[in-house]
């Protein structure tokens, strides 16, 4: 394919050469340049290889709809599949072609086109069954995945992208000629409204096509500057360029992306996205057409493209691909394409149209008279032929002869539809237009309005009085626009949706979808096999299913599924358009939410210690906590646990519990309300005091756990799981609010307001003496779970005497300002009685030979406080309290239902693991009944071996039997069931 | 995305909101015998209807406050929003728009309408 370049044209600057790589090769393009015009410029126009069978493919539109010339633009971090005929180039961009190997002349997946015949539609669902499932994951799916495919994945992630909210009363999508008559008409009216174009020049079709002469009796390019010259210069109508409205969800909310280095090299570090949210009160869809092909033998060479596209390249690229193209159409909207050619000198090799001469129009017609072009009338294509480009196609003309044709590109156009996706994707209903061969919006669901080609509106004839109608609501200026054509007819077209090959064969191909290698054949196939439904056809093909989402080819799907059904294509419906309308990327929809800030991390106010002290952190929410401490580098994780749990044995710990959820509940009726949420009893509870408490859902199952201080019978303060915090305290709020407004109650989070601090172990008395000396801590003056406030240098403090260890303990609360100096000053004092922080795992494993539960680790909100041995904990008593009926429904009161034991190893050297399943049978022989299955597990300094927490069936009445567990290596080891405690059952340490 | 017309705050965009599932479900009340059936249907059973439904929003990253709404789950608008002490409106006062027989409504259900 020989180009020429257009010199007489205002977007290219001649004069400005630009180079790029392309495969790596160096060539020039000019200032302007899409990557397809650049490529074309160099006669280029084998781009990539197809997906499915390798097949050569090239350039075949001019637009966003492209399916074939997908590239990786490696100079911006590899970025896949970018659509070469939207794509800017600028000095220096590197590109290559994708799915080829080695290079794209020679690729060798092109075997796979040799195979075809066998890769029929369903061919995966049919083949790669046997002969054992492990086939498809070790075998059939990676060598799938490098034989198909796009582009690859880039390796790093740095686009960076902005959101902003735009709130506005209009939106007009679309600046082409309707869209900015529109716009016009608003100019200095009360509403605000946003004009969003795709492109960089505003004009549309104005700028794309020789389609309009004249308007208000002037150049359209001189009308066109002044018109957006008035647009600019209005107060209340802002317009964004490089912009592609994507999505239109629900309530006109619009999600546009805003390419904001149009043309040149994103900077690292800069902004290089911008994502518009937009709600706006109406939308208007100025959003034109798309040009369709057509389906025959090899309608995939390269050289073969929509004759739009061709009149765009003419148009807004200063380039004709191709000296003298064939042209074949079945429609009137390729005329301007041939006048578009004459008027610079050049002209169509041949006109093949399949209407009859009648049809014809008059003025296209003298037009291929007037200057000898070769005029098929009554034919068709039967298909093109070449090597790795078109070199000749085959025209069977009215009489039924065959006539071979040699060429270089051949310009289609099977008709035009209006672009649909967005209007259904705002949920409007479309109708189907028999004479136009089309479906074209009807009713909308929202207040949305559509105008010009959008709307099924391929004449001009009525523009004024169209957009006057429908913008009547909005009572502003009417436009009395005159426009003149340069060729002045109706569109028109006649049925065409595929010309069958003329020699039958195998490995005859009429695609039907380019991107993702659906041929007609497959279609047919699928029908054959019961796939009549339109949306089961596509899911079968794949057909529409590329990132082009099928967008010249779905309306032909649908024809020629009619013609096989012998139904109407209204009756065959159409498959929905789904958002986004083309590919965004992560980068652009994660904007600013992405590393630290893709979720907030929460840190404790000693967090700045822990990172001084080898803390390993482990993520508990969002919250960060310290799992371990690693007191040197050798020392591993096991040690350092079993280290921090002897010491909290043997001397003392000291634990940051700050991010324990904590919720302060006050009011006349708080003791009423305590007592509805909590399954215990609060009435009879001593001011100062505080108990361990469980909260259930009404379904009766353990939700949250946690320790309730008693103030006063008005105020109380309850602490949470430090994951639990948000939800119980929107569950206390729910309840104040749905079922029990009659209580005066009122609650708050103070979880970041208070640090805890978590300080046991036998020697913790002394050092909480030395901390703080003018406490008494004796046993009698500070009994086992009671608080007292206290003020330390000035600083309020609560210590509440608990213990989540099993020693004896106590938990500090103190002001999170206040927290750090507190702590520093324990870290001294305790130095000479061995204290030494520990972390969250040996925390776990020290609360587990307590046999203390973890709510969401040995329970799954399945499980009741009487399959966990906590029936004492519930206020028998009381008349009601969240779950409370749930207690004694047929299916928690069963015998056989899972309860919480103990497991030890019957020989202790052996190893135990969590999550494995508890089973009667030493011997796995499937199918193996399973009691239950471990939910907690670690090894013990203080037992000296393995030992575990379980949820088995009917436990509790299993305990002083013999079981097994199965091990990750499907062999089991002998287990003791025991109750599940393991250290000081008679908690002799807890109160000393 | 929705906007949702929070009776305390105005209108404000869905993500601002969590739903609570069917409004007016009256919790049994506790200080009476319950039978197995009546306290399984409260804790288990919702309705699902396609179209007008009561139901039950809370203004999680706003007022924190719950409220009632009548939503047609077909098409997805928000009909009426009220605070919870106030009657709940007669569903006879808004117009469902479920027509077609699979009980689609004819606009916005992201289903064409097929001659069956």
């Amino acid at each position: 394919m020989k180009s020429i370049n257009l010199k007489d044209n205002q977007f290219i600057q001649f004069h400005q050469k630009i180079s790029f790589k392309f495969d790596g090769v160096k060539y020039f393009g000019y200032k302007g340049d899409t990557i397809a015009s650049a490529l074309l410029r160099n006669n280029i126009n084998l781009v990539g290889r197809s997906f499915k069978y390798h097949r050569p493919r090239g350039i075949y539109t001019c637009g966003i709809e492209e399916p074939n010339a997908l590239v990786q633009i490696i100079s911006e971090y590899s970025e896949p599949n970018t659509r070469a005929t939207i794509k800017k180039i600028y000095e220096g961009i590197e590109i290559e072609s994708q799915n080829r190997w080695p290079s794209l002349e020679n690729d060798f997946g092109i075997i796979n086109n040799l195979f075809s015949p066998i890769f029929t539609a369903g061919f995966y669902y049919k083949t790669f069954m046997g002969p054992h499932k492990k086939f498809w994951k070790n075998l059939y799916e990676p060598l799938i995945r490098r034989a198909a495919g796009l582009g690859k994945p880039p390796k790093d992630f740095k686009g960076i992208s902005n959101h902003i909210h735009h709130n506005v009363d209009v939106t007009i999508i679309g600046g082409g000629l309707n869209g900015l008559l529109a716009a016009k008409s608003f100019i200095n009216s009360n509403y605000d409204v946003l004009l969003i174009d795709f492109e960089e020049q505003l004009g549309g079709i104005i700028n794309n096509s020789n389609k309009i002469s004249l308007i208000d009796n002037k150049e359209p390019k001189d009308w066109l500057k002044e018109t957006i010259q008035e647009i600019e210069e209005s107060k209340n109508v802002k317009i964004l360029k490089n912009t592609l409205v994507t999505t239109y969800n629900y309530i006109n909310h619009l999600i546009a992306i805003e390419d904001r280095f149009v043309g040149y090299k994103p900077i690292e570090g800069k902004v290089n996205s911008t994502l518009h949210k937009i709600r706006t009160g109406h939308t208007i869809l100025c959003n034109g057409h798309i040009e369709r092909f057509l389906s025959f033998q090899n309608n995939d060479l390269p050289g073969i493209m929509l004759s739009s596209s061709f009149e765009k390249y003419m148009c807004r690229y200063g380039l004709a691909p191709s000296k003298e193209p064939v042209i074949f159409s079945n429609n009137s909207n390729s005329n301007s394409l041939v006048y578009s050619l004459i008027k610079v000198g050049l002209k169509p090799k041949a006109y093949i149209d399949s209407r009859s001469g009648e049809e014809i129009e008059p003025n296209l017609f003298d037009l291929i008279r007037k200057n000898d072009v070769p005029l098929y009338t009554n034919s068709q294509i039967k298909g093109a032929f070449g090597n790795k480009k078109i070199e000749k196609i085959l025209v069977e003309d009215s009489s039924g002869a065959l006539n071979e044709i040699k060429c270089d590109c051949l310009c289609l156009s099977g008709g035009i539809n209006p672009d649909v996706h967005l209007f259904t994707q705002s949920k409007g209903l479309l109708d189907w237009d028999e004479k136009d061969l089309t479906y074209k919006p009807s009713k909308p669901f929202q207040p949305t309005i559509t105008l010009g080609s959008a709307s099924g509106q391929f004449n001009f004839d009525n523009l004024n009085s169209d957009v006057n109608e429908k913008l009547k609501t909005f009572k502003v200026k009417k436009l009395d626009v005159k426009l003149e054509l340069n060729t002045n007819t109706k569109y028109n077209i006649e049925k065409l949706w595929e010309v069958s090959p003329q020699k039958k064969s195998l490995w005859a191909k009429s695609f039907i979808d380019l991107q993702n290698d659906v041929t007609t054949k497959d279609i047919r196939q699928a029908i054959t096999e019961g796939f009549d439904r339109i949306e089961h056809l596509k899911r079968y093909t794949t057909n529409s299913m590329g990132t082009d989402q099928g967008k010249i080819s779905s309306i032909n799907a649908l024809g020629i599924v009619s013609d096989l059904l012998d139904k109407k294509v209204n009756e065959v419906g159409t498959t929905i358009y789904r958002p986004p309308y083309a590919p965004l990327s992560f980068s652009a929809i994660a904007g600013r939410n992405c590393y630290e800030f893709y979720d907030p991390e929460r840190k404790s106010p000693i967090h700045s210690w822990h990172l001084k002290n080898g803390a390993i952190f482990e993520d508990v929410g969002q919250w960060k906590r310290p799992w371990y401490f690693q007191i040197n580098k050798d020392e591993t994780m096991h040690e350092a646990v079993q280290r921090e749990s002897i010491n909290v044995r043997e001397n003392a710990g000291i634990l940051d519990g700050s991010t324990l959820g904590k919720i302060e509940i006050k009011g006349e009726d708080a003791l009423e309300f305590m007592n509805l949420i909590y399954t215990n009893s609060f009435t009879k509870m001593k001011q100062g005091s505080a108990r361990y408490a469980l909260m259930l859902g009404e379904d009766g199952m353990v939700k949250d756990d946690g320790i309730i201080c008693k103030i006063s019978d008005q105020h109380f303060i309850a602490t949470t799981t430090t994951g639990g915090a948000a939800t119980v305290l929107g569950c206390m709020e729910e309840y104040a609010q749905t079922e029990w407004p009659n209580l005066k109650v009122f609650m708050n989070s103070i979880t970041e307001q208070y640090a805890t601090f978590n300080i046991s172990g036998p020697k913790t008395r002394e050092i909480m003496k030395k901390a703080f000396p003018n406490i008494n801590f004796s046993n009698e003056e500070f009994p086992f779970m009671t608080f007292q406030f206290h003020e330390f240098n000035g600083i309020p403090i609560r210590i509440l005497r608990a213990s989540f260890t099993g020693e004896l303990g106590y938990e500090i609360y103190i002001p999170s300002n206040s927290a750090p100096k507190i702590w520093d000053n324990i870290q001294s004092v305790g130095k000479e009685f061995g204290l030494a922080s520990y972390g969250t795992e040996a925390m776990h494993l020290l609360r587990a030979e307590k046999g203390y539960i973890i709510v969401g680790q040995d329970t799954d909100g399945s499980i009741t406080p009487i399959d966990l041995g906590l029936s004492w904990m519930i206020g028998k008593s009381k008349k009601d309290f969240l779950g409370k009926r749930s207690l004694t429904r047929s299916d928690t009161i069963r015998e056989d239902r899972k309860q919480l034991v103990g497991i030890i190893p019957s020989n202790k050297a052996d190893k135990l693991e969590e999550g494995q399943h508890i089973i009667l049978d030493k011997e796995i022989k499937s199918p193996v009944p399973m009691l239950g299955h471990i939910t907690s597990c670690y090894y013990s300094s203080t037992l000296g071996h393995d030992f575990a927490l379980a949820v088995i069936k009917n436990g509790h009445s299993m305990i002083g039997t013999k079981a097994y567990a199965s091990t990750s290596s499907m062999s089991t080891t002998g287990v003791d069931i025991v109750k599940p405690v393991f250290y000081d059952e008679d908690n002799k340490r807890l109160v000393s | 995305m929705l906007i949702i017309n929070c009776p305390y705050c105005g209108p404000r965009d869905q993500s601002e909101f969590s739903n609570g599932g069917e409004a007016h479900v009256k919790r049994p009340d506790g200080s009476k015998e319950i039978g197995d059936r009546e306290w399984g249907e409260y804790v288990f059973i919702r309705a699902n209807p396609k179209g007008l439904f009561y139901e039950r929003w809370v203004h999680t990253h706003g007022c924190r406050k719950w409220f009632n709404c009548v939503r047609d789950t077909s098409t997805d608008e928000i009909l009426v929003t009220y605070k919870l002490d106030e009657k709940k409106p007669n569903l006879n006062n808004f117009k469902s728009v479920v027509k077609t027989p699979s009980g689609e409504p004819e606009v916005g259900s992201g289903n064409f309408t097929v001659e069956k």
